[in-house]
C-alpha cells in the first residue's frame, strides 16, 4: 500500500469517526435525559473531535515512519546474504544501495551495477515488511485512538474548545512556514557553502580575480573561483546600467502621473505601466537577446567600437532597466503622495512654479522614502536571473565598457547548475557560495531599506 | 526691531525687465520639466508597445504553417484498405500496420522527385494520420492533402531563410498555401521546429500551478489569519513578520538553490517533477498571499468582529463565519496575483531540472516535466532559426494566460471591493 | 548664484525707510485689494456667493464666521490658491492694486509673491531654517548674491520676532522649532519675499495660548508694512488684531466694518446672534 492511498484511508477512516461521533452526541441532545443547554459544544464540534483523534496520531505517526523506515530498511537489506558481496568502500557501497532502492521501489528500471540487480530483491523484501508494519500500526493508531475519543463524548466535553486550540496551533504552525523556509534558505546555502569554502579559500573566492571554474584542476588547490568579476558583473548591469534607465524614466513618470496628468489620464497609464512589471522575466530575456542586443551592437559598431559584443551588458542593463520601471514609479509615487500637501501648498503659495515646487520641496521632502525604494529596486536587479542569463554573456570581464560582454552571480549560479554534474565537485557548490552572497545582500539591502522607508514614513505621521 | 538691515530693503520692481525675463526663463523651465514627465512616461509606455509589437509580429507567424500539396492515391497504394480499418479503438494501430509513412513519402517523391521529402516536415505524415483518422472515407479516394514544409522553407517562404531554401521556394512559388498550425497547440518539444508544440509544457504549467496552489493557498491563508487576528505581540510573531517580508523579497534564484538542496537531494524527490517545481513556487508565492491576505483581513472593520463577539461567538467563529468570507474577494485577488507571478517564474525552476527535453506531456506530479517559461526558454536558446517564431509564440500564449488572470484579479476586486 | 542685478536708484536708497515703503505703497486710503460680485464654486456647489469687499494697507483685516462659511475659501481667492483644486471655478473680480488677479496676463506666480499666505498648521519645509527663508528669494531671484541672501534671512527673521531664538541655529531643521515658532517662521518666510498682503488662514488654531499671543503681537507689529488679512474663528482674537472686520455666513459676507462696530454695534441680526454666541 503505497504513502498516498494510506492517507486516503485514514483521512477516510476519520470521517466515519467524524460520523459517530456526531451521532453520539446528537444522540445525548436529542435523547431527553439530557436539554440542549446540556451539551457543551454542538454535535458538529464533538465530530471533529473524533476524527482529529483518529487522524492526527496516525498522520503524525506516518510522517515520522516516513523518516525513520529508509534506515531501518537499509539495515535489514543489508543483513541478507547478498550484501556480503558489497565492496567496502563507502562511496561504492552506498551508490550500490542508492541505486538497488531506486530499482526496488520503482523508481529505475535497470540496474548499472550488476550487484545492485543482487541487491534489489532484499531491499523489497525490507520494504514491503517494513511498509506492512507502517501500515498495520497506523490503522491501529486510528481506531485505538478513534475509539478512545468517542468513549470521551459526554454533554460536558469542552469539543469546541478542544478543537479551537487545535485550530489555533495550525494557524500557527502556517505561520511558522515563513520562519521554517528563511531558516532552509539560510542553513542549505550555509551548509553547502562551508563544503565550497573548505576545497577553496573565503579569501580567494570574495577577492579574487579570475573566474574560470572550467579550469578548475584538481580536488585541492583550486584556482579560478575569484568572484570580484561576477559581482563586478551585477553591480555594473543591475546597479548602474539599469538604474540609470529606471531612475531617470521611474522618478519622471511618478511625477508626471501625481503632479501633473489629469486623473483620468492617470488611472489609464498607472494599470499600463504595471503591466511592465508584469511580463514575466523570461520574456524580457529573450527580447533584450533577439531585438535589443543586437541593435546596440550594430550600433556600437557604427560609431567605431569594433569590439562590442552581441551579449553586451549594456543589452541586459537597458532591459532589466525597463522592468524595474514600475517599481521606482510605484515606490516614488507613494513617497510623493506621503509628503504632507501643506508642504506643496506652502511652496505655491510662495510664489513658487509647480515644477520648482516638485524640485526643491517635494523630492527632498520624499528622498528618503525615493532612496528607499531606489534600494529595493537594486536588491530586486541584482537577483534578477532571466535577463542576464539570456542576454549578458558568460565571459568573467571586469570592464566598464557598456558595449562588452561581462557576466553576473545569478548567470554562474545557473550555469554552474545546470547539465550533469556530480554534487560535490566545487564547481557546483561553488553556486551556493554565490548564492549565499547574493542572499546576504539582497537581505542587507533589503533591511537597509525598509527601515529607511519606515523612518520616513513615521516623519510624517 | 528696526535694524539697519532691514531698511536696506525696497519694494521688489516685478515688471522690469530683468525680473520679467526671469519669469519667462522659470516658466520655460517649468515648460521643459513637464516635457521631461511626459517624454518619461512615453518612454516607458513605448518600451511596453515595443515589445508586445516584436512579440506578436514574430509569434503571430509561429501559429502558421506553410503547407504544399501532396496528391495521395489511396487505393493505389493501400492495395485496398477500407474504411472500417480506422474507425473504433484499432484505427490508429492499423494505420501502423498500413505503413503510412512510407505511403506519404512515396506519394511525395512521385510528385516532388526522389529529393522531394526533403521538401516536408519529417512529421508531415502525422498530419494525413488525423485526417485519415477525421475521416476514414478519403482512404478509398485519391485526394490532395496540404502537407507542412521543411522548417528552413517555412522560414524561407514567411520570411527571409537560406539561399537554397529560397531558391526553392521561387521555384515552387504558387503552391504553397499557409494553414493554422494546429501541431503548436496540441504537441509537446521536438527537435524539427515544424513539429513543436506547447500542449506539454502547457500541462506542465498547469500541474505546477495546482501543487502551488493546493500548498500556497491554505498556508497563506491561514497563516494571515493569525498574524492578523490571533497572533499576540512577542518576538516569535515579530520573527514571523521579518520572515515573511524577506522571503517577499528573496531573489527567486534562491529559491531554485533551496529546492535543489532540500528537496532534491535532502528528501531525495523526483528531479525535474511538477511536485518539486510546485512546492519550490508555493515556498515563493506563500508570502504573496500572507502579505495581501493580512491587507484584506485588516480591512474588514472591527465592528464586525465586535457584533460577533457580541452574540457569544468564540474567537476562532468571528473569524472562519465572519472575518474570512468577507475578506475572501481580497485574499482571492491577492493569490490570482501571486499565482501570475509564479505562472511566468523561470529560474528556480532550472535550478531543480525542470529544464530536460520533453516529449511527453506529464501525467502526474513525479513525471519529468518543464513549464512554459521554461519552454520559452529552451527554445530560444535553439540555434533553428524556425524556433524564433515558435518561441515568440509560447511568449503570446503565456502572456495571455498572464492577461486572463490578471483580468480576472481585476475583475475581482472591483466586484467585490467594498468600501466600509 | 546668477540673481539678477537690480539698478538702485541714488534717491531709492537712501530714502527708502519702513515708512517711505508704506506711504509709497498705501497712498493711505486707496484699498490694497478690491473683490466686486465674487463667486466660488467647487463643482456644482456654490461655495462663495456675491461677495465684494476692499482690503486696505494700513489695517489688519479679520475674517469671521462659523466655520463651513467660505471665508478660508475666500482667502484662498486672494492668491489664487484655488488654483490648485481642479474643480474650483471663480467668477467675479478681485483686483491687486487696480491689476485684475484672474486676468489672463496675470501671473500667478508673482502674484503669489505679492500676495504672501501663511496656513492654519505650520508648514515649515524639511529643510534648515535658513533655507526655508531663503526658499522665496531665492526662486525669485531677489537677492544678487550671498551677502544680500543673508540679509533677507537676518531682516525677515527680525520681523517675525525669531532671530533672536534661532541666530544661532540657522542649519538646524525648520521642522525641529515648536509649533508656535514654526508659525514664525513661516510669517518670516512669507516675509521674505517682501509681500505687499499677507493673508492668514487661522495661523493660531493648531498653537498653544502663548505661542498665539506671540503671533498676535507679531501681527500687530507687522500691520503698516503689510496688508493683512486674518482669518479667524477665535472673536477675541479678531477683535484684538484686527481693526475691520468682515462677518461671512453660508458664502455671503454678512456684514463689513470697523472692528470695534462690528463687535459692540453690529448692524445685523445675524452678526450680532453670532458674536453673543447663539450659535457657531
Amino acid at each position: 500500500m503505497t504513502g498516498a492511498t494510506l492517507l486516503f484511508l485514514i483521512i477516510g477512516l476519520g470521517l466515519i469517526a467524524w460520523f459517530f461521533g456526531r451521532l453520539k452526541a446528537a444522540g445525548m441532545q436529542s435523547g431527553g435525559k439530557h436539554s440542549r443547554s446540556a451539551l457543551h459544544s454542538l454535535p458538529n464540534y464533538h465530530g471533529w473531535y473524533v476524527a482529529l483523534w483518529a487522524i492526527l496520531p496516525a498522520a503524525i505517526f506516518l510522517a515520522v515512519w516516513s523518516f525513520a523506515s529508509p534506515a531501518l530498511i537499509t539495515d535489514a537489506a543489508l543483513t541478507s546474504p547478498a550484501a556480503a558481496q558489497l565492496p567496502q568502500d563507502a562511496f561504492a557501497r552506498a551508490a550500490i544501495l542508492s541505486e538497488a532502492r531506486a530499482i526496488a521501489s520503482g523508481n529505475q528500471v535497470n540496474a548499472f551495477n550488476p550487484l545492485s540487480q543482487s541487491m534489489v530483491e532484499p531491499y523489497r523484501d525490507a520494504i514491503t515488511y517494513y511498509q506492512m508494519i507502517g501500515t498495520v500500526a497506523a490503522l491501529l493508531l486510528v481506531f485505538a485512538c478513534g475509539v478512545y475519543a468517542w468513549l470521551q463524548i459526554k454533554p460536558d466535553l469542552r469539543a469546541r474548545t478542544k478543537i479551537e486550540r487545535v485550530t489555533m496551533l495550525v494557524l500557527l504552525l502556517a505561520s511558522l512556514i515563513a520562519i521554517v523556509t528563511t531558516v532552509g534558505i539560510f542553513l542549505s546555502l550555509v551548509f553547502e557553502s562551508v563544503r565550497f569554502f573548505s576545497m577553496v579559500s573565503p579569501i580567494d573566492f570574495l577577492f579574487g580575480t579570475e573566474w574560470n571554474p572550467k579550469a578548475v584542476a584538481g580536488p585541492r588547490g583550486e584556482t579560478g573561483f575569484g568572484a570580484i568579476p561576477l559581482f563586478w558583473g551585477t553591480v555594473f548591469i543591475g546597479a548602474i546600467i539599469a538604474m540609470i534607465v529606471a531612475i531617470p524614466l521611474g522618478l519622471m513618470s511618478a511625477i508626471y502621473l501625481t503632479q501633473y496628468a489629469p486623473a483620468k489620464f492617470r488611472s489609464w497609464m498607472k494599470p499600463i505601466l504595471e503591466v511592465l512589471a508584469g511580463v514575466p522575466t523570461v520574456v524580457y530575456g529573450y527580447f533584450a537577446a533577439l531585438t535589443v542586443a543586437p541593435a546596440l551592437r550594430d550600433f556600437a559598431v557604427s560609431i567605431g567600437i569594433s569590439n562590442a559584443s552581441s551579449e553586451s551588458a549594456l543589452a541586459a542593463g537597458v532591459v532589466m532597466g525597463i522592468m524595474i520601471i514600475p517599481f521606482v514609479s510605484s515606490m516614488a509615487d507613494d513617497s510623493i503622495a506621503a509628503v504632507p500637501s501643506a508642504m506643496r501648498d506652502g511652496s505655491l503659495a510662495m510664489g513658487a512654479t509647480q515644477s520648482e515646487t516638485i524640485k526643491k520641496v517635494l523630492i527632498p521632502a520624499a528622498l528618503p522614502g525615493v532612496v528607499g525604494g531606489v534600494l529595493l529596486a537594486v536588491s530586486r536587479a541584482i537577483g534578477e536571473t532571466m535577463i542576464v542569463v539570456m542576454a549578458a554573456g558568460l565571459a568573467a570581464n571586469m570592464t566598464a565598457n557598456p558595449f562588452s560582454s561581462v557576466t553576473t552571480v545569478t548567470t554562474q549560479i545557473v550555469q554552474l547548475l545546470t547539465g550533469d554534474q556530480e554534487f560535490d565537485s566545487p564547481k557546483t557548490l561553488a553556486a551556493f557560495a554565490l548564492g549565499l552572497v547574493l542572499f546576504i545582500v539582497t537581505l542587507l539591502l533589503n533591511l537597509i531599506a525598509l527601515r529607511v522607508v519606515k523612518k520616513y514614513r513615521e516623519a510624517y505621521e | 526691531m528696526n535694524s539697519l538691515t532691514e531698511t536696506k530693503r525696497r519694494p521688489t520692481d516685478w515688471q522690469g525687465a530683468e525680473m520679467q525675463k526671469r519669469i519667462a526663463g522659470r516658466y520655460a523651465a517649468e515648460r521643459r520639466f513637464k516635457a521631461m514627465g511626459m517624454a518619461a512616461i512615453a518612454l516607458s509606455a513605448g518600451f511596453l508597445g515595443f515589445l508586445l509589437v516584436v512579440m506578436v509580429g514574430n509569434g503571430f507567424l509561429g501559429f502558421t504553417q506553410t503547407e504544399l500539396p501532396v496528391e495521395i492515391d489511396f487505393p493505389a497504394v493501400t492495395s485496398g484498405a477500407s474504411p472500417s480499418q480506422f474507425q473504433g479503438p484499432n484505427a490508429e494501430a492499423n494505420l501502423q500496420v498500413m505503413g503510412l509513412r512510407e505511403i506519404v513519402n512515396s506519394s511525395i517523391e512521385i510528385q516532388y522527385g526522389p529529393e522531394g521529402t526533403d521538401l516536408f516536415s519529417s512529421g508531415a505524415w502525422t498530419a494525413v494520420s488525423a485526417k485519415i483518422l477525421a475521416d476514414p472515407d478519403i482512404v478509398e479516394q485519391k485526394t490532395a492533402v496540404n502537407l507542412p514544409v521543411a522548417s528552413a522553407l517555412d522560414v524561407a517562404y514567411k520570411d527571409e531563410g537560406n539561399p537554397e531554401a529560397e531558391a526553392k521556394v521561387s521555384e515552387l512559388s504558387g503552391q504553397f498555401s499557409t494553414g493554422f498550425n494546429w501541431n503548436f497547440l496540441s504537441n509537446s518539444d521536438a527537435t524539427d521546429p515544424m513539429q513543436v508544440g506547447i500542449w506539454g509544457a502547457f500541462k506542465g504549467s498547469l500541474i505546477t500551478m495546482i501543487v502551488t496552489l493546493m500548498l500556497a493557498f491554505p498556508v497563506g491563508v491561514l497563516a494571515a489569519l493569525y498574524l492578523e487576528e490571533y497572533a499576540p505581540k512577542n518576538r516569535l510573531t515579530d520573527l514571523i513578520e521579518v520572515s515573511i517580508n524577506n522571503l517577499a523579497a528573496v531573489p527567486s534564484i534562491i529559491f531554485g538553490l533551496l529546492g535543489l538542496a532540500v528537496f532534491l537531494n535532502f528528501f531525495g524527490m523526483p528531479r525535474s517533477g511538477a511536485l518539486v517545481g510546485g512546492l519550490t513556487l508555493a515556498l515563493m508565492t506563500m508570502p504573496v498571499i500572507v502579505i495581501s491576505g493580512r491587507n484584506a483581513v485588516k480591512s474588514v472593520p472591527p465592528s464586525i468582529r465586535e457584533a460577533a463577539l457580541g452574540i457569544g461567538a468564540s474567537p476562532l467563529q468571528v473569524v472562519f463565519h465572519h472575518v474570512l468570507p468577507l475578506a475572501l474577494p481580497g485574499i482571492l485577488t491577492g493569490t490570482i496575483i501571486g499565482m501570475a507571478r509564479a505562472l511566468g517564474e523561470t529560474a528556480p525552476l532550472l535550478m531543480i531540472g525542470m529544464r530536460a527535453f520533453i516529449a511527453t506531456p506529464p501525467s502526474g506530479i513525479t513525471d519529468p516535466a518543464t513549464v512554459l517559461p521554461v519552454q520559452i526558454f529552451l527554445w530560444s536558446d535553439e540555434v533553428d532559426r524556425g524556433f524564433v517564431e515558435k518561441t515568440s509564440a509560447a511568449i503570446i500564449v503565456l502572456l495571455l494566460f498572464l492577461l486572463i488572470m490578471n483580468a480576472l484579479a481585476i475583475y475581482l476586486r472591483n466586484r467585490f471591493e467594498t468600501r466600509w | 548664484m546668477n540673481y539678477d542685478q537690480k539698478i538702485l536708484e541714488p534717491n531709492e536708497s537712501v530714502n527708502m525707510t519702513d515708512s517711505a515703503t508704506t506711504a509709497m505703497n498705501t497712498e493711505s486710503g486707496t484699498p490694497k485689494m478690491t473683490a466686486r460680485h465674487v463667486d466660488v464654486f467647487y463643482g456644482d456647489k456654490q461655495a462663495i456667493n456675491d461677495v465684494s469687499i476692499d482690503v486696505n494697507m494700513d489695517s489688519v483685516t479679520a475674517f469671521i464666521g462659523p466655520s463651513g462659511c467660505g471665508k478660508s475659501t475666500f482667502l484662498r481667492c486672494m492668491n489664487r490658491m484655488n488654483d490648485t483644486i481642479p474643480i474650483a471655478r471663480v467668477t467675479g473680480e478681485i483686483k491687486l492694486e487696480g491689476e485684475d488677479i484672474y486676468a489672463s496676463q496675470m501671473d500667478v506666480v508673482q502674484l503669489r509673491a505679492r500676495v504672501g499666505m501663511v496656513f492654519q498648521k505650520p508648514n515649515p519645509f524639511p529643510k534648515s531654517i535658513y533655507d526655508n527663508i531663503a526658499y522665496g528669494p531665492r526662486i525669485h531671484g531677489l537677492a544678487t548674491g550671498k551677502e544680500e541672501l543673508d540679509e533677507i534671512v537676518e531682516s525677515s527673521l527680525q520681523r517675525a520676532g525669531l532671530w533672536g531664538e534661532v541666530k544661532d541655529r540657522l542649519d538646524d531643521s525648520g521642522t525641529a522649532l515648536s509649533g508656535g515658532q514654526q508659525q514664525r517662521l513661516c510669517i518670516a518666510r512669507a516675509i521674505a519675499v517682501d509681500p505687499e498682503v499677507i493673508l492668514m488662514d487661522e495661523p493660531c488654531s493648531a498653537l498653544d495660548p502663548i505661542a498665539t499671543a506671540k503671533i498676535e503681537e507679531l501681527i500687530h507689529e507687522l500691520r503698516g508694512k503689510y496688508a493683512i488679512v486674518i482669518v479667524t474663528h477665535n472673536m477675541q482674537q479678531a477683535a484684538r488684531v484686527s481693526q475691520k472686520t468682515a462677518f461671512f455666513h453660508l458664502g455671503t459676507l454678512v456684514e463689513y466694518g470697523e472692528t470695534t462696530d462690528i463687535f459692540t454695534n453690529p448692524r445685523e441680526e445675524k452678526t450680532r446672534d453670532y458674536i453673543t454666541g447663539r450659535y457657531g
